[in-house]
């Protein structure tokens, strides 16, 4: 167990650091160079000559990019090239008001999900479980900023005017202190990633409700509700783990969107501005930021598939 | 749950689905009808006003001599004063100087600087601030962007306690015209960003780059009573539907660049007000006149028929702009306003290409959303030129790429240009050494012209310098001016004291000093 884990681990950093070259690259090859994306139209030769000389672009790009991985191996993410601050002053809050949003809507999401999606499952064929079937698929198919801004419509500026629209925190007070502007991001990607854990749920609790353990146990005359919880459900949570982890990690990107939509100041944003301005160091902290956070996630839907499934579980054990 | 309750459900989503692909459109058309009046009376003091403004990010500033986006403009505009300015009608207003005068011969201009201007922390203007403010502008090691545009200054000396004098290299007969700009604002000779201090009307109080920044009235402004308001919080945004969704949910109070096609839209909501200006500002196509076949002057005279110009501005502004006739500069008292307006021929067009050679011309039209509508209006050429047998293949590029390295060299363009009078336009965009001059404009005539009328103090002298000057890019010029864009932002009813703006500049010229809040907030 310890060593998958730490192989897994391993191939993780092979994988960051990959990414990190092709991201570079990537960055390297959008037209256009920092300095001028800064300047816009403003843009005078003496002006973008001043700001190649501040922000250190005369380098050659190896030399760049040696000098950025050294710095993150150490623990510094380097100078953001339009800010002209350092990388994790910029993103520190932003990651901060990000994981909010991210673990908000992660809770909310599995716990409705899982919970919705075994009440279905114990309902099947019923109008109850058709209507949410229906639901989830419909909800499903729309992409994340249709919902968004069918909320904003229904909630916010139109039908029912009782929401913020857009999320205006003050400088230095944190995103969280104001609950209400919370409310539509995260129930716009509770929207998104609910349906599909509860579609998961629904399929795989009910294969089990329909096995053999599940029916001898009933047979024994245990409890329906522990028959559910001690019996039916662990054996369900293994394969609804990995769709969960999929659904998480596509949060981690899927947030850029909504960010943009609700204004709402995390990582997303910064992300969008940093690709506008060519700022590399920071395109690439967020990358590896969202590239971890895709590593971890698949890395603990594994364990949790592992711990929850016998057969692997002694498989790897041994 | 009958049958009908989850037919209604699955219409209730796809009813959502539809909205949502309207967006902002239906959201301002139901909505609350707890409309305020408009406030009228005199102006009332207190209150803080949120602005949404369009664009900015990590590269923020609070620096006076550097703004280049939107927020940074906005918030140059309230802190610091130019010596001189452009009021509303695009008229010199004088700021941080009582009076600007010129030599006989135009080589030194002297500024008297206005009795009890004082600067945030309370200190008088010195003259010595006016020289360290242009030796910062000026700085070889890093000219900020009015340097450009000040190439003729020399030096720049006290002349007593109150007046500067600027001595120019070669004389200039519109040098106050160069000073008024809002990137030459006057800050203390001791000045740094850690301490953004300056003469305007508000002091900074909080920044932070990409998001916002807040500023409280200050107190030693030197306008009696002005500004009104306690606080000032300019927001940045980067998209349209959330500025105009925090317009709508009431959490900010005024936003700049409202889209055209939502114009009618919101203006039919009782609690907003459309605030449209007529300004100066033009969209042009740019055509390289030494690159064929632009380098032909039938070909650009024939481009320049091709354009149907009411159309332009209906379908790419939806109506909220003027005809143009490939003249710039319409608010200069010199503007050539009795050449005939161009209008579409396509048979004269097509006869000019033919003498030319090019009974069918194919070229390619670089766009990019540079500003609102430009992408649009390179579609409907494209549609235009179709009956001419011209092929327009427009090539859409995003806009660090349009202003990228191959900004300046591209054949055929657009281009984007607030209002400017005419011989500030010229040394900024028609002259072989101006640093935009996207046409690649280089006429002999023209030169000639336009450097004799810069030296000409006399005023009737060189309007008809400029006259012929204008005759000539009407005649030959690499530019397709179709018209001039209005500018149209939209605030709360209960927002007073801002009014249409001629520089280009949105919400009267960001200019917040007059705002102020009635009663029905």
């Amino acid at each position: 167990m310890v060593r998958l884990i730490a192989r897994r681990l391993v191939i993780s950093v092979a994988v960051l650091w990959l990414v990190t070259l092709l991201v570079f690259v990537a960055t390297l090859l959008l037209p256009g160079d920092p300095a001028r994306a800064i300047l816009g139209q403003q843009a005078t030769p003496e002006r973008i000559a001043a700001l190649h000389a501040q922000l250190g672009l005369d380098a050659p790009v190896w030399e760049r990019y040696l000098n950025w991985l050294g710095g993150v191996v150490t623990g510094d993410l380097g100078t953001s090239t339009a800010s002209q601050g350092p990388v994790a002053e910029l993103l520190g809050g932003r990651i901060a008001a990000s994981l909010v949003l991210l673990v908000l809507a992660a809770v909310i999401s599995t716990a409705a999900g899982l919970a919705l999606g075994t009440w279905t499952a114990l309902r099947r064929g019923r109008r109850a479980d058709h209507a949410v079937s229906g639901a989830s698929l419909v909800v499903a198919a729309l992409p994340e900023f249709v919902i968004g801004v069918a909320l904003v419509v229904l909630l916010s500026t139109t039908v029912f005017p009782l929401l913020p629209s857009v999320t205006l925190a003050p400088p230095g007070e944190p995103v969280w202190s104001r609950p209400s502007q919370l409310v539509l991001p995260v129930l716009t990607l509770v929207l998104v990633v609910a349906p599909y854990i509860t579609r998961m749920m629904r399929a795989t609790m009910s294969e089990v409700l329909d096995s053999g353990y599940v029916e001898m146990a009933r047979l024994k005359g245990i409890p329906e509700r522990l028959v559910i919880t001690r019996h039916a459900l662990p054996h369900a949570i293994g394969p609804v783990a990995q769709v969960i982890a999929i659904q998480l990690a596509w949060l981690a990107g899927g947030v850029v969107v909504v960010e943009f939509l609700f204004r709402y100041p995390g990582v997303g944003q910064a992300l969008i501005d940093a690709v506008n301005n060519r700022d590399v160091e920071v395109v690439q902290a967020i990358t590896l930021l969202i590239a971890a956070v895709y590593i971890v996630v698949n890395l603990l839907a594994d364990i949790v598939g592992i711990l929850t499934n016998p057969k692997l579980r002694s498989e790897v054990s041994r | 749950m009958s049958p009908h309750s989850r037919i209604s459900r699955r219409n209730f989503l796809l009813g959502s689905a539809a909205l949502a692909g309207t967006g902002p459109l239906l959201s301002a058309c139901g909505g609350r009808t707890r409309a305020a009046a408009a406030p009228t009376g005199p102006p009332r003091r207190g209150g803080t006003l949120r602005v949404g403004v369009t664009g900015g990010g990590a590269s923020d500033t609070l620096d006076p001599h550097i703004p280049a986006t939107n927020p940074d403009i906005a918030r140059v505009r309230n802190l610091y004063e130019p010596l001189l300015y452009r009021d509303h009608d695009y008229r010199i207003e004088m700021l941080v100087a009582e009076s600007l005068t010129s030599s006989a011969d135009g080589r030194v201009w002297t500024a008297t600087l206005r009795d009890g201007v004082r600067f945030h922390d309370g200190r008088p203007v010195t003259p010595a601030d006016v020289i360290a403010t242009f030796r910062r502008i000026m700085d070889p090691d890093d000219p900020k962007s009015g340097a450009a545009s000040l190439t003729m200054l020399d030096e720049v000396v006290a002349d007593g306690d109150r007046r500067v004098q600027f001595r120019l290299s070669e004389p200039s007969s519109v040098f106050d015209d160069y000073l008024g700009q809002y990137s030459l604002g006057i800050v203390p000779a001791d000045f740094s960003l850690d301490r953004p201090i300056g003469t305007g009307p508000f002091r900074a109080s909080t920044f932070t780059a990409g998001l916002q920044s807040t500023f409280v009235r200050n107190e030693h402004y030197w306008r009696p009573g002005q500004p009104y308001l306690d606080e000032l919080v300019l927001i940045n945004f980067t998209e349209d539907d959330a500025r105009i969704n925090a317009l709508l949910s009431s959490q900010v109070d005024a936003i700049d660049q409202v889209p055209v096609a939502l114009v009618e839209v919101l203006r039919s909501d009782e609690r907003l007000r459309i605030l449209s200006s007529e300004t100066g500002t033009w969209l042009p196509f740019t055509m390289r006149v030494d690159r064929p076949p632009f380098d032909d002057v039938r070909v650009r005279q024939a481009l320049r028929l091709v354009v149907d110009r009411e159309q332009m501005i209906n379908q790419v502004l939806s109506g909220q702009g003027r005809v143009g006739n490939d003249l710039y500069a319409p608010f200069d008292p010199a503007y050539a306003g009795d050449l005939p307006q161009r209008r579409q021929d396509i048979a004269r067009a097509r006869r000019l290409l033919a003498e030319a050679g090019h009974s069918s011309l194919d070229i390619e039209l670089v766009t990019a959303p540079i500003q609102a509508g430009a992408v649009e209006a390179a579609q409907v050429f494209q549609q235009q030129a179709k009956a001419a047998g011209v092929t327009v293949r427009v090539r859409r590029v995003d806009t660090t790429t349009f202003f990228g390295e191959n900004y300046l060299s591209w054949d055929f363009a657009q281009s984007f240009w607030y209002t400017r009078n005419y011989l500030p336009q010229v040394a900024s965009g028609s002259l072989p050494d101006a640093p935009y001059n996207e046409t690649h404009w280089n006429d002999p005539e023209f030169i000639d012209l336009v450097t004799r009328a810069r030296r000409t103090v006399d005023e009737a002298e060189r309007h008809s310098l400029l006259t012929r000057a204008q005759r000539i890019e009407y005649e030959r010029g690499g530019n397709i001016i179709w018209g001039f864009v209005n500018q149209v932002d939209a605030f709360q009813v209960y927002v007073a004291g801002l009014v249409p703006d001629r520089t280009g500049l949105p919400l009267s010229g960001y200019s917040f000093r007059e705002a102020w809040l009635g009663t029905g907030r």
